[in-house]
């Protein structure tokens, strides 16, 4: 950070870092502004990129017909309500084998992280029957069970990169002065690994959040999230590029804007034990 | 692990029994309804504030899908017994297959004035099963030919009201115009039985081929699928859109809305939607024929379908749904959407009193030649050849879902051009025997 | 150091983590397991008669599971190449000083929050389409037909559209393992004169190699299983050209609707996606030990 960069290669560094990002960025900015035009402007030859009338009618005209709110609420449900109950499981997992290391630790945690290469569509019909008779179709509890148990190695995985990196002679100082081992996770561990917990979090808060296979195959319409809110829009209906635009913002813009604030922290535990 | 499956099952059988309980009629109850993301699917769903009123205890929840997701979550919550719907957006195909095996509601005790007599005889025989009614239809279409007078006019060609295949050819490859982003003609590409292959399948009706011969054997290897199927490639190859193998019936309708199609041959449904000012640019300048047929061929392809409404025996609240499906199929709710949209927006092709109405047909430039399209189309013999199956651009077996889409997705790589004609067809016809094999209808 | 008193207590509190895992991979798999032998289709109820092989040999015949075996391994390889090469690329440019870091990082970063549908959708429909799509578009301005691109290269569109989407990651993971990367050792060698070059290949690539393991493992777990993307934009076609393994189990048992078939092609499904764990495993295990 002491070395002096001449202005010229910072400029150069900005031009070609921009533009590579507004390219990266640039299908969501489109999608966005053409959620503001009419249908017409939205195909129009050549495309209008900002000097058109802004025009909120298809934000209006989602909504109407398909409830909104009533999606989103439950994509906040589930996967806030996963994502927590994941972390209660994994919390203590996560400590217990990043401090008392076994011989078969990392083999537990492989295995985890292998059940996540379940395909899907292989076991379907088996859970569909299963919670049928449960009565866990098209309820959130049903999703968040579902959506838990498929996050959880990843939740683990991440909590317990993060745990390691922890400096035990912290805890040995801890156990010297007689902390049992539950005052060890709660007064010492927990605080230092905030920041860990944080990100696995809003990690897995996305991941559940855009997850489109069970979400849409377990739900109907009282426990249907916004991936089956965006699935009514999958085909054109005539004219539809601006509401498919609009319905996507909508569905995107609630985790986007989350992801943007919270960035810094997200970033700091993605690491995975990538860092040493 | 046989102990896990069989405890699973177990506690499946009680719980079935336990939820078994039925809902009064006077207490509120809510109706899930699962549609297809169709026009007038759409705007029966913008109408609801006019039942919901007359019935206070009733809330209504949609679950509007695309046509393919649709399908395979009704199916499947149907199947297995779930009762996640209450009502079902469902097709001819189905409504028969499902109606023999016991999954639907019958339908007898319909309100009084509903009248059943009025619906089109076509209609109402393809949706019944031993003398019970199993779904009421919503809309009903036959297939027909839509195409932009002004460009015909500008090109120096004409389409009879009965025109051939080779009429169409013609035309198609007149108005064709590239540079413009004009294309003769399009036509369903995206694979699907019920997209490409209901197509493809009237189409080769109209040129003499069916499905499959007395014995079950699959007739792909026919000159007359060789011949339907080549045209078909022909003509969207060199007249029709790019990407028309990923386009079906909703992608066809928004590009000749923008005016990009000179022709499109697709269900009779879609006039309402091509004529209406406030959607498509073209409005003013649609002509209509009916379905193509080849020379010497004295067969229009056959098509006949119609979107219904039925009711699962595993819903809980069957009287309020049948409430519901009889008022959405209604000549009640047909007055609503005159009212509301004006009566080229009615829905077509399920009553004959539609037809005899001077309002509609005054409004309804198409309404003419929809219900001769459909009084044309025969479902017991959709081929001049004999045929073991009844359906017109449908099999109506339950395989035909699982083989009907493998075929389609052989003839669109076929017009993707990964493959020629003759390769897909012998693919087609290699799939159809392997699953008629398997299905033990021939050895 | 660990006493048994310890060791018991850990073994207490992994336990939860491990049995409900267990239960979620067991049963739903016994139950598969089982499918796969009968003759079982929900269109046509009745007996489900037990069949032995008979789904296993039917599904392993399929034309079609060739196909989509090349297509799922071309699905992943294509995607990890582009997003590690693309993701190294894009770290080792924001690890500059620039102007606007904090901007361009949300950028770059957004497409990671998009949903696969979403972003499925609006690339299928409003930059692919030949006809009103921004490509179309491009290409016209430039005097060139539109190109068909899920048409013509279904599977290459794929691996385009989930790159975007995993891209971000990458470069995430890769930024971050860049940025731990101790200064003094660069400028040091900096001033040994080694050009900025060799900076790169001797002594940043090398500190990458953890990060970039852990991006292969990562990403292979959900590549494997890539499905939405598939589903909205091509349906697996034209023909099987896109059809991966997933997309063939799903076709089988949820299109077709045949149950038994379908069970058989997922188990295949699993035993093959647990070959590739192992793998996988087997490198990362080496690399994270170290």
């Amino acid at each position: 950070m002491a070395r002096a960069v001449p202005n010229s290669r910072k400029a150069i560094n900005t031009a070609v870092a921009w533009t590579i990002a507004i390219l990266i960025f640039f299908p969501i900015l489109w999608t966005v502004l053409t959620s503001f035009k009419t249908e017409a402007t939205a195909i129009a030859d050549p495309p209008v990129f900002l000097a058109f009338d802004w025009t909120l009618e298809n934000y209006t005209a989602v909504q109407e017909r398909s409830d909104y709110f009533r999606h989103f609420w439950n994509s906040v449900v589930i996967s806030l309500g996963s994502t927590i109950i994941g972390l209660i499981i994994a919390i203590p997992a996560a400590w217990a084998m990043a401090f008392v290391p076994g011989r078969q630790t990392k083999n537990v945690l492989m295995w985890m992280l292998s059940t996540k290469m379940l395909p899907p569509v292989g076991v379907l019909v088996p859970l569909y029957l299963i919670f049928r008779d449960w009565g866990l179709l098209d309820t959130r509890l049903g999703l968040v069970i579902v959506l838990t148990l498929i996050n959880l190695p990843i939740i683990v995985w991440m909590l317990y990169t993060y745990f390691r990196e922890i400096p035990v002679d912290i805890l040995e100082a801890a156990r010297m002065d007689g902390a049992g081992l539950a005052s060890e996770v709660i007064y010492v561990l927990t605080p230092m690994a905030v920041p860990g917990i944080a990100s696995t979090l809003l990690l897995n808060i996305i991941l559940a959040w855009n997850e489109a296979f069970w979400t849409l195959n377990l739900t109907a319409a009282n426990a249907a999230p916004l991936t089956a809110f965006i699935a009514s829009y999958s085909s054109p209906e005539g004219l539809f590029y601006a509401k498919l635009s609009a319905a996507s913002t909508m569905a995107i813009a609630p985790i986007l804007i989350m992801g943007w604030f919270s960035q810094k922290q997200l970033v700091r535990g993605l690491t995975f034990g990538a860092v040493k | 692990m046989k102990t896990l499956t069989r405890a699973l099952l177990g506690a499946s059988a009680l719980c079935t029994v336990s939820l078994a309980a039925q809902a009064q009629s006077d207490d509120p109850v809510t109706l899930t309804i699962a549609t297809v993301n169709n026009g007038d699917m759409v705007r029966m769903q913008g109408l609801t504030g006019a039942f919901t009123e007359a019935h206070p205890n009733i809330t209504l929840q949609w679950v509007t899908l695309e046509e393919n997701e649709l399908r395979r979550r009704v199916t499947t919550d149907i199947a297995t017994g779930s009762g996640q719907f209450d009502v079902l957006t469902i097709g001819n195909y189905e409504v028969p297959i499902w109606g023999k095996q016991d999954w639907l509601a019958p339908l007898d005790e319909l309100p009084e004035g509903y009248d059943t007599d009025d619906l089109l005889p076509s209609i109402r025989q393809a949706l019944t099963v031993d003398d019970t009614l199993y779904a009421l239809p919503f809309y009903g279409e036959s297939a027909m030919v839509m195409y932009r007078t002004d460009l015909v006019e500008e090109a120096g060609v004409t389409i009879p009201d009965q025109p051939t295949w080779s009429d169409i050819m013609t035309a198609a490859e007149a108005m064709t115009n590239e540079a413009e982003q004009t294309y003769g003609i399009c036509l369903r590409g995206k694979p699907g039985w019920g997209e490409n292959m209901a197509f493809l399948t009237a189409m080769a009706n109209s040129y003499g081929a069916r499905w499959f011969d007395m014995d079950w054997r699959p007739q792909f290897d026919s000159p007359e699928w060789q011949s339907a199927t080549n045209d078909y490639l022909t003509m969207l190859n060199e007249y029709g859109p790019p990407g028309a193998a990923a386009n079906g019936f909703n992608e066809n309708l928004s590009l000749f809305q923008q005016g990009r199609c000179g022709i499109w041959i697709d269900a009779t449904v879609a006039a309402s939607f091509v004529t209406d000012p406030d959607e498509s640019t073209v409005a003013e300048n649609v002509g209509f024929a009916q379905f193509p047929n080849k020379e010497g061929v004295d067969n229009h392809g056959n098509w006949l379908w119609s979107w219904n409404l039925a009711i699962p025996a595993s819903s809980d609240s069957v009287d309020a749904a049948k409430e519901f499906v009889a008022w959405a199929t209604s000549k009640e709710y047909t007055e609503i959407v005159a009212e509301e949209q004006g009566w080229r927006a009615a829905p077509p092709g399920t009553r004959t009193s539609l037809y005899e109405n001077q309002e509609y047909i005054d409004a309804a430039p198409f309404a003419e030649m929809t219900l001769t399209s459909m009084e044309a189309a025969d479902t017991q013999n959709s081929s001049v050849q004999e045929v073991p199956y009844t359906g017109g651009q449908f099999v109506a077996i339950p395989e035909f879902q699982g083989i009907g889409t493998a075929v389609g997705q052989a003839i669109s790589a076929a017009l993707a051009g990964q493959s020629t004609a003759e390769q897909a067809l012998s693919q087609a016809q290699s799939i159809t025997e392997r699953e008629m094999q398997r299905a033990g209808y021939m050895d | 150091m660990a006493t048994q008193h310890s060791r018991a207590a850990a073994r207490f509190m992994i336990a939860p983590s491990v049995i409900v895992l267990l239960l979620w991979m067991a049963v739903p798999l016994a139950l598969t397991l089982y499918f796969s032998f009968l003759r079982y289709n929900l269109l046509m109820p009745g007996e489900n008669p037990f069949v032995g092989w008979e789904n296993y040999s039917y599904f392993l015949t399929d034309p079609a599971f060739q196909t989509a075996i090349v297509n799922t391994l071309i699905l992943v390889l294509g995607v990890l190449f582009i997003t590690v090469l693309g993701g190294i690329g894009l770290a080792v440019l924001l690890d500059q000083p620039m102007w606007g870091t904090g901007i361009v990082r949300i950028m770059v970063i957004s497409p990671f929050f998009v949903m696969p549908t979403v972003s499925a959708l609006v690339w299928k429909n409003m930059f692919m389409n030949p006809v009103n799509g921004l490509f179309a578009f491009l290409a016209g301005t430039f005097g060139m037909a539109p190109f068909d691109f899920l048409t013509q290269a279904p599977l290459a569109s794929i691996v385009g559209i989930v790159s975007w989407q995993w891209l971000p990651f990458a470069t995430l993971i890769l930024l971050t393992a860049m940025q731990s990367l101790d200064s003094e050792q660069l400028e040091a060698a900096e001033m040994d004169g080694a050009s900025a070059w060799s900076r790169f290949w001797y002594i940043k690539l090398p500190h990458l190699a953890r990060a970039i393991t852990v991006v292969v493992l990562i990403q292979t777990i959900f590549l494997l299983s890539i499905f939405a993307e598939i589903l909205v934009t091509t349906n697996g076609g034209p023909g099987t050209a896109s059809t991966n393994l997933t997309y063939l189990v799903y076709a089988e048992s949820l299109l077709r609707f045949d149950v038994g078939t379908g069970s058989a092609g997922g188990v295949v499904a699993i035993i093959l996606a647990n070959i590739v764990a192992i793998f996988l495993m087997r490198m990362i295990g080496k690399n994270l030990d170290a």
